[in-house]
């Protein structure tokens, strides 16, 4: 019991802080998004959050080895889950994403991302051939990547799709892995990027067309882009007051719990209100990479905090990039803010991770 | 080892350039935010707003218009009114279709809708069914939630107190014609009558309503709203219940019945037979009514009290004595023979008394109408000097009524001739005119007014929009004048006056001149034959029936004028006509 103690003491505790703030943001921003409505979103919001944080606790007191120990078997727990959401899975809007889990419905791709940053992470900690000339060492971290990838890509669910990706190959690249493979890597992805381009389903080529030119159909796809521009502009230096977004309360904001939380923010607490957001993102990064880089010699735990500040990071600057109109929309939750259970503990897991890491280090 | 370190160094290198592309990231993001927050704000600000505010138009209420004693001849009712929000128009035909069985559309109606659909008006709604009755209404509100588009508003709209009576007078309302990009396209102007002539100050000022909606269009809530200005209230000289005695009288015959106050010049009767109902034009009369009435062969839309144009026939004799009298020098008493006819160049001119009414002087040709005198008269008369004298009496111009569309008539000179039937004057002709035929035409305004003039002495000017005015003075010499009202007198008063069977009861005495405007040319062969009588004539072809007159004689206040289209000598029709309304008017309104 001690024990606990002690190492509950040793956590970051401003850095929870941080975290937990973002997660009152999120709180504070559904409530608005549903006020009036549905307020049992607002609820299950809270015990989600509740949950979550309570997750994070547990996972950092865990020490670190036992992820390292179990990467592959979790890898493959993951797979499995993956494999069986891709034959069984609910389907909820045009997709096959959901495994129905007494009553909970569950993403195993956005566990996956988890498992995956691990598994890597054991991957490239074990086998420091990185200087070698022989690349096929490399064939096995690129299956564990490429094979979720896949399956999540035929889910459909580009986002989170790409995010795999995205975050592997920054993997890859803070492993130290030679030029030469990311130059290669690349000369690929324009060779198969077509065949990619064809498989893609009609409304994901639409929605990647529309970002070059949003006004071109202003009721079609373009539209949401235009009105979560629309609500972000119209917020101004401080917004228009908490739950006092025209946009977003007389739904020409699509999806305002959701993907579109930021314009709901911007429109509800202006420059300052997203700004505000930004900071404390990018605080959270920066005390990430703080405890990340004090690792010397242990490859595992600096890949695996650099990968989950990475999908943190991105999977924020992303859909943020989404709803104001510099990257298409892909269907990304805002991380610990939008609504949406498995990604938001996927975030509260791998937040408990670098908390267990930064809690040995101490 | 030394790979090691070298390694280390890598690893350290990555994440630096890791973590400056997460910056570099930030700022596009920052940059972005600061462009569509700060930078755009006003933009976005009002795409916002254009996004969820929407407004409707609040069309004025019309000025009510008066009569003389205050009582309500043109007022508004309560419309309720059906709305489609204009981004949604392409649900009209679904809602028509769905709302059909209870609530009417039609066919009038669909046609507005579609004319409705095409205005690029301010408002943000489209009237889609105007006159919703109680049963629709009740409907509605219970079925609301199934037509979120829909709105219903509270419109004030014209309401004629009475359809017919006030029809060619007051005019009507509708909507502006042929005006491309109208600003308000519900907007109802005035279109003829009093509602035309006044139609700015009936106006009033338009206001609107600013409506919430959601993203499907959806009425949230009323925002804010600018009322709308009635129009300004218009008291008129008419008096209802004469205007109602004169269409009752005149039921069943056309003509004109005009009654002017002398002494301030109010119109307070302007009665035009046939009428028409000006409630069914001001709610949108269809193309089907309207053709009927324009191909109506008594013309029901003419306002004949200033725009129908009569010969006026022996009441313009009074004009040909006076202007002899007045500028001739012409002796009163001078008595000329009349034998039913004279002979003038190689025409003979008829007295409409065949057997003549042997040596009359100027009163008696006057009182008994005598046709022979007056072309005794005009061989000594001008036509140029009595088409001037004429105009003292506003025939061959325009009495500057405020009303719209007043024609002028024809008083005919030398110059007329030539210009318009290319010929010169012929004295025969004037022959004619003396005694107000031939080509001489005017308006029972005209006929009116030259009564009132004549009871006066006054250039009174007609109006009906109550205001006071003063009158100068005619400069005629009062001997003359009060030889003509003495004339006058006795047509009415005594037994040997045409009118005579038109005398008032009581204690007012009434002064006035028959006239019968003649529509054919009696052929020699028929005057041998004998003439035929009205009643032998088709209908087209008989006589028009004409009296004006004026009472109380001491005092004048009213002056009137009767015609009776194709309904024969003045005496048998207009005058006892002219009695009934003299007679109510004395009596109530003294």
């Amino acid at each position: 019991m001690t024990e606990i103690i002690i190492k509950l003491k040793n956590l970051n505790w401003l850095f929870i802080f941080l975290i937990s703030f973002l997660s009152f943001v999120g709180l504070v921003m559904i409530y608005s998004a549903t006020f009036g409505e549905e307020s049992k979103i607002f609820i299950s919001h809270i015990y989600k959050v509740t949950f979550g944080f309570i997750l994070m606790i547990l996972i950092s007191l865990i020490d670190v080895e036992f992820w390292k120990k179990n990467a592959y078997l979790l890898y493959f727990l993951g797979l499995v889950l993956l494999l069986w959401v891709t034959f069984y899975g609910h389907l909820g809007k045009g997709a096959r994403r959901w495994i129905n889990f007494y009553g909970f419905n569950f993403q195993p791709s956005e566990i996956m991302k988890i498992f995956l940053v691990i598994s890597l992470a054991k991957f490239f900690d074990e086998k420091k051939f990185q200087e070698s000339r022989d690349y096929f060492f490399l064939i096995l971290p690129i299956f564990l990547v490429t094979i979720p990838f896949f399956l999540v890509l035929i889910q459909p669910d580009l986002g989170t799709a790409m995010l795999i990706l995205f975050v592997s190959v920054v993997i890859f690249f803070v492993s130290g892995i030679n030029w030469k493979f990311f130059a290669f890597s690349g000369f690929l992805t324009v060779v198969v990027t077509p065949y990619l381009w064809g498989g893609l389903k009609e409304y994901q080529k639409q929605r990647i067309l529309t970002l070059f030119n949003p006004e071109n159909d202003p009721l079609g796809s373009g539209y949401h882009i235009i009105q979560s521009q629309i609500a972000i502009g119209s917020g101004g230096t401080f917004g228009k007051g908490w739950t006092k977004g025209t946009q977003s309360h007389l739904d020409f904001l699509p999806e305002k719990h959701t993907d579109f939380i930021f314009s709901m923010l911007g429109e509800e607490f202006g420059f300052f209100g997203t700004l505000s957001v930004i900071g404390l993102i990018c605080l959270i990064t920066y005390i990430t990479y703080h405890i990340t880089s004090s690792f010397v010699h242990n490859n595992f735990n600096r890949i695996v905090g650099y990968g989950v500040i990475t999908n943190f990071f991105f999977a924020s600057f992303i859909n943020m990039s989404m709803v104001i109109g510099i990257l298409p929309i892909v269907g990304l939750p805002l991380p610990l803010v939008s609504y949406g259970g498995s990604s938001m503990l996927t975030y509260f897991f791998g937040f408990g991770i670098i908390l267990s890491m930064d809690r040995r280090s101490n | 080892m030394s790979r090691e370190i070298n390694f280390e160094k890598k690893i350290k290198r990555r994440a630096l350039i890791l973590g400056l592309s997460k910056t570099l990231f930030t700022f596009f993001v920052f940059g972005k935010l600061f462009y569509l927050q700060i930078l755009q704000k006003s933009k976005y600000g009002k795409l916002s707003d254009t996004n969820r505010i929407k407004l409707k138009i609040v069309y004025p209420e019309r000025g009510t218009i008066y009569d003389l004693y205050n009582k309500p001849i043109a007022s508004n009712r309560i419309d309720y009114q059906l709305s489609i929000f204009k981004d949604k128009k392409n649900l009209i035909n679904d809602y028509i279709k769905k709302l059909k069985g209870h609530i009417n559309f039609s066919e009038v109606d669909l046609e507005v809708i579609k004319s409705n659909l095409k205005e690029q008006d301010l408002s943000d709604f489209i009237t889609i069914k105007r006159n919703l009755s109680w049963n629709e209404l009740e409907f509605f509100e219970f079925m609301k939630n199934k037509f979120p588009f829909l709105i219903i508003t509270k419109e004030k709209v014209r309401d004629y107190d009475n359809d017919i009576i006030f029809s060619h007078v007051l005019g009507y309302v509708g909507f502006k014609k042929n005006v491309s990009k109208k600003k308000l396209s519900n907007l109802k102007v005035g279109i003829s009558g009093i509602e035309k002539k006044l139609d700015t100050k009936l106006l009033g000022k338009d206001g609107w309503i600013k409506f919430e909606t959601d993203s499907k269009g959806a009425v949230k809530k009323e925002l804010n709203k600018k009322y709308a200005v009635p129009g300004a209230n218009i008291k008129t000289n008419l008096i209802s219940e004469i205007q109602n005695k004169a269409s009752v009288e005149m039921r069943g015959i056309n003509g004109a019945i005009v009654m002017i106050n002398c002494q301030n010049g109010g119109v307070n009767c302007l009665y035009s037979s046939p009428s028409f109902n000006n409630n069914e034009f001001s709610d949108g009369v269809s193309l089907k009514k309207w053709n009927s009435l324009l191909a109506d062969e008594f013309n029901p839309l003419l306002n004949r009290c200033i725009a129908g144009l009569y010969s006026p026939g022996s009441t313009y004799k009074l004009i040909t004595a006076l202007h002899a009298l007045e500028n001739k020098k012409f002796n009163k008493n001078k008595k000329f023979l009349c034998s039913g006819s004279i002979s003038f160049g190689k025409r003979k001119f008829h007295c409409w008394k065949k057997e003549g009414h042997g040596y009359v002087n100027l009163h008696e040709a006057i009182k008994k109408s005598c046709d022979c005198y007056f072309y005794n008269l005009a061989k000594i008369l001008e036509i140029d000097d009595l088409a001037k004298f004429s105009r003292l009496f506003s025939y061959g111009q325009t009495t500057g009524i405020d009303i719209p569309n007043e024609l002028k008539g024809i008083m005919p000179n030398r110059k007329w001739k030539i210009s318009n039937r290319g010929e010169r004057w012929q004295k025969g002709e004037t022959l004619n005119t003396v005694i107000g035929q031939g080509f001489m035409l005017s308006t029972p305004l005209q006929i009116t007014l030259m009564t009132a003039r004549l009871a006066t002495g006054k250039k009174i000017i007609p109006s009906i929009i109550l205001n006071k005015k003063e009158f100068e003075n005619l400069n005629i010499n009062n001997e003359n004048l009060e030889f003509i009202k003495s004339s006058m007198f006795s047509v009415v008063n005594e037994s040997t006056g045409t009118a005579f069977n038109s005398k008032l009861k009581g204690y007012y005495k009434m002064a006035g001149k028959t006239g019968t405007s003649q529509v054919r040319r009696i052929s020699l062969k028929e005057r041998e034959d004998g003439v035929l009588k009205n009643e032998e004539l088709n209908y087209k072809l008989r006589d028009h029936s004409i009296f004006t007159c004026f009472a109380p004689f001491d005092n004048p206040k009213f002056s009137l004028s009767v015609i009776a289209e194709h309904m024969g000598s003045g005496s048998k029709v207009a005058a006892p006509i002219a009695k009934r309304i003299m007679e109510l008017a004395l009596n109530k309104y003294q």
